[in-house]
């Protein structure tokens, strides 16, 4: 007996039966939870009463079928109580899920994700507005089945007022301790008393101030209101600092931008200090300070996101810059790369992991680390209005370097091979700088090299 | 930043809280919010919030005690300790006390269990869980994200979370595996099995037909009767009773056979040094120096000098003992 007849059989009826698998709600349970397991319920349709397929070749080829069939029906029973078989349907690619517990999660689809929200959410959870409490009533009512009066009941049962507490003051830890959290509470408070001397933190001062600002701001213009259901992505942008003092704390700014929104917008909004960086060695002319930066002059970029270089080619200096290590990848083992435009591509469109780093580049070789932290709908009390949008919520200060002279200047100029200065090299602000290397007719003291220098602090 | 990783500390004795409130709905047997929040008012929980003086530090705490308490509703608790923890987020987030209020995180792939945990209440007529629920979502108290929490790949001490086995549902599995939809599924395919051998075999086969329904009916039959024997008050009996007795049925007696205490893994000393790696500082030059080359069994013999002492103040030259606060005491 040949295969092909059989194999024939089978494709016939796989059209008739549809073997479907429903995936148990923990999709990683084996992951997360340690005693998950799946369950299968395989359902058959039913092949048409009696009948018996028309394409049938032989009869016996059809019961062997059919007892096959039902072998692997029952070992798919007998397997269902074991953890080992989890099937997937199509969609459950995209809900995001960890692939190693609390550090980043597998990739997903960002539009697909949001679809998939937006399948099983009622558009009332995450609108804008609230609904009247009275139209509420009605529909919890009808849909439970219920009297008006069981719910008044319901109401004053579940009313927030019986989770209130004994105590007043909110600020002191009450004396009578019971819960653990406000044991250590007090222990903390009354070592904190001890000290003599308790230096408020700064920083934690003015934390969130940045984030503060934006929160609930409304657009006067209606039209710049971001949609409801619309999804904002965090990314966590780290700076290219590379000294080793900076291995404990990793310099970031935070920036959030819609999914509706394209790559270029966010490189647009990303503050970094070699933007601002002028080139040329200004020793003998110092007066004459070009007024182009970096910025302009060099504007190719492109991320890096899930072996895709999107490139930003708006402008027509703007040159592949991607294309170095494709070539370098090219002649070793790695996979092909693909190309892409940042400005074509919105958010929406981009296959992500979440907490995993990727990488922008620009300026050639200025890298920044980029983290997207957080994907999630936008909410009633976000900054809501859209102009503002990449917004800017968290940036690390960095500290400015003062003139070395007088130290009350913010630099601007750097020395180097200046046999005047202590240290090589050396910053100097514009009026120690003209005073210190040049006389009063404006000629040059000594052998030196000067460049213009743009402080990493001026983004405080 | 700095902030954030102190209040990171909390997360054991927040734990332990949440344990201890959760085991005591437990011990009330009903998933009603009335015996939820009278446990509450009774712990004062609503005091965790209290204390804590900058406006930073509370928004921290509170997303962490969020992150903590949303576990709890998620499988595989069992349906009881997950409504416990559904009432547990709606006080939490209801006494808060920053503004504007830090939202409920809840992931994709969690929204899928919490409206099975609903449809499975409102099958049941537990109106005051579907209440709490619904108040919550009206409120817009959820953030719909990806992730339950914001990943910043930094090097963090993960903390386990050590699922507490007695909240753990426990399913009865072979009931599950010999359902009628899935007895009805193999008596229509024997059935047809039947009817086409039938209808292509002459029936002088000698192959002995294995009635399946049968048989997988006998075992989870036996093996109900075995567990019924073994155990008087089965564990899945007991939930499924909870889980079936809707509102409006307060039921007032206490079962006798409950007198068993409940157990709770405490998160102290034991878990603590296993989650948390102790930091010690490594001994100083002048320690290992002695160590290795002096005698160790005695102190040392060398002595300090402080010109601007007199010589009878020996006070003067003892280290000021800079106590740092120990956020972890073992024996607390």
């Amino acid at each position: 007996m040949g295969m092909t007849p059989l194999a024939a059989i089978i494709i016939s009826l796989q059209a008739k039966l549809t073997v479907k698998t429903t995936l148990p709600t923990n999709l990683s349970a084996k992951q997360e939870h340690a005693g998950g397991w799946g369950r299968c319920t395989v359902q058959l349709s039913s092949l048409g009463g009696d009948s018996v397929p028309k394409k049938l070749v032989t009869i016996e080829e059809e019961e062997e079928h059919c007892s096959r069939l039902r072998a692997n029906v029952v070992s798919r029973l007998v397997m269902a109580d074991s953890s080992a078989l989890i099937c997937e349907e199509n969609q459950h690619e995209n809900v995001p899920v960890y692939e190693f517990m609390d550090v980043n999660s597998k990739e997903f689809h960002i539009g697909a994700f949001r679809d998939l929200w937006l399948d099983v959410l009622n558009p009332k959870v995450y609108s804008y507005s609230d609904t009247a409490p009275e139209i509420e009533d009605v529909e919890f009512i009808e849909e439970m089945g219920i009297e008006s009066k069981t719910l008044e009941e319901l109401k004053s049962i579940c009313s927030v007022d019986s989770l209130r507490s004994g105590h007043e003051g909110t600020d002191n830890v009450p004396s009578d301790l019971h819960l653990s959290t406000l044991k250590l509470r007090k222990r903390r408070q009354d070592y904190k008393e001890t000290l003599t001397r308790y230096t408020v933190d700064r920083h934690e001062v003015y934390a969130n101030e940045m984030e503060m600002t934006s929160v609930g701001k409304k657009p006067d213009d209606l039209r710049d209101l971001i949609p409801e259901g619309e999804i904002i992505l965090t990314f966590n942008i780290m700076y290219p600092i590379l000294f080793r003092r900076f291995k404990f704390v990793r310099a970031y700014q935070t920036l959030h931008v819609l999914g509706s929104q394209k790559l270029s917008d966010l490189r647009d909004a990303i503050c970094c200090v070699s933007d601002l960086q002028v080139f040329g060695e200004f020793s003998n002319t110092p007066d004459m300070v070009p007024q182009f930066i970096s910025k302009d002059h060099y504007k190719s970029a492109f991320f890096f996101f899930n072996g895709t270089f999107f490139n930003d080619t708006r402008f027509p200096e703007c040159q592949d810059i991607s294309m170095t290590t494709q070539e370098w990848t090219r002649t070793r083992d790695f996979p092909e790369f693909k190309t892409a435009k940042m400005e074509d591509t919105s958010f929406y469109d981009l296959k992500m992991k979440v907490g995993f780093p990727y990488l922008y580049t620009h300026q050639g070789d200025c890298e920044h680390v980029v983290i997207l932290t957080d994907v999630r709908f936008v909410h009633q009390n976000d900054c809501l209005d859209i102009k503002l949008y990449p917004l800017i919520t968290h940036k690390h200060r960095v500290v400015t370097r003062k003139c070395s002279v007088c130290h009350l200047y913010i630099s601007r100029w750097i020395t180097t091979s200046d046999a005047l200065a202590p240290t090589d090299p050396c910053l100097f602000c514009d009026q120690c700088f003209r005073m210190f290397h040049y006389d009063d007719k404006g000629n040059k003291l000594g052998d030196f090299l000067a460049y213009a220098y743009v402080d990493p602090g001026t983004f405080n | 930043r700095r902030i954030e990783k102190l209040c990171e500390y909390y997360w054991a004795p927040f734990k332990s809280d949440c344990e201890e409130l959760l085991g005591r709905f437990q011990q009330t047997e009903s998933v009603r919010y009335e015996g939820f929040s009278a446990i509450w008012r009774e712990m004062d929980f609503s005091g965790v919030f209290f204390g804590t003086q900058s406006d930073h530090e509370k928004r921290y705490f509170t997303r962490l005690i969020f992150t903590i308490a949303y576990r709890y509703i998620l499988p595989p608790y069992s349906f009881q300790i997950r409504v416990g923890g559904l009432y547990m987020i709606y006080g939490l987030y209801n006494t808060q006390l920053i503004w504007p209020k830090e939202k409920i995180r809840i992931a994709l792939k969690d929204w899928y269990d919490v409206q099975k945990l609903i449809a499975d209440a409102k099958s049941c007529q537990h109106l005051d869980v579907v209440y709490i629920f619904k108040r919550l979502l009206s409120s817009k108290a959820f953030c719909f994200t990806a992730m339950p929490q914001k990943l910043t790949f930094e090097g963090r001490e993960r903390v386990q979370h050590n699922v507490n086995e007695e909240f753990r549902d426990h399913k009865n599995r072979v009931t599950e595996l010999a359902s009628i939809e899935m007895l009805e599924e193999i008596a229509n395919m024997h059935g047809h099995y039947e009817r086409l051998k039938k209808s292509s075999v002459p029936p002088s086969s000698g192959v002995t037909l294995l009635n399946l329904t049968y048989l997988v009916q006998k075992c989870a039959f036996e093996y109900q009767q075995w567990q019924d024997k073994i155990a008087s008050s089965s564990r899945a009996v007991m939930l499924a009773a909870i889980k079936s007795k809707s509102y409006g049925h307060v039921s007032k007696g206490t079962k006798s056979r409950r007198h068993r205490q409940v157990e709770m893994v405490t998160p102290g000393s034991g878990t603590d040094q296993a989650l948390f790696s102790q930091k010690r500082r490594p001994p100083s030059l002048r320690t290992r120096t002695w160590q290795n080359f002096g005698k160790p069994s005695e102190p040392e013999q060398t002595q300090e000098w402080l010109l601007s002492v007199m010589e009878e103040d020996k006070n003067a030259l003892k280290r000021k003992d800079i106590r740092r606060f120990k956020w972890r005491n073992n024996w607390l």
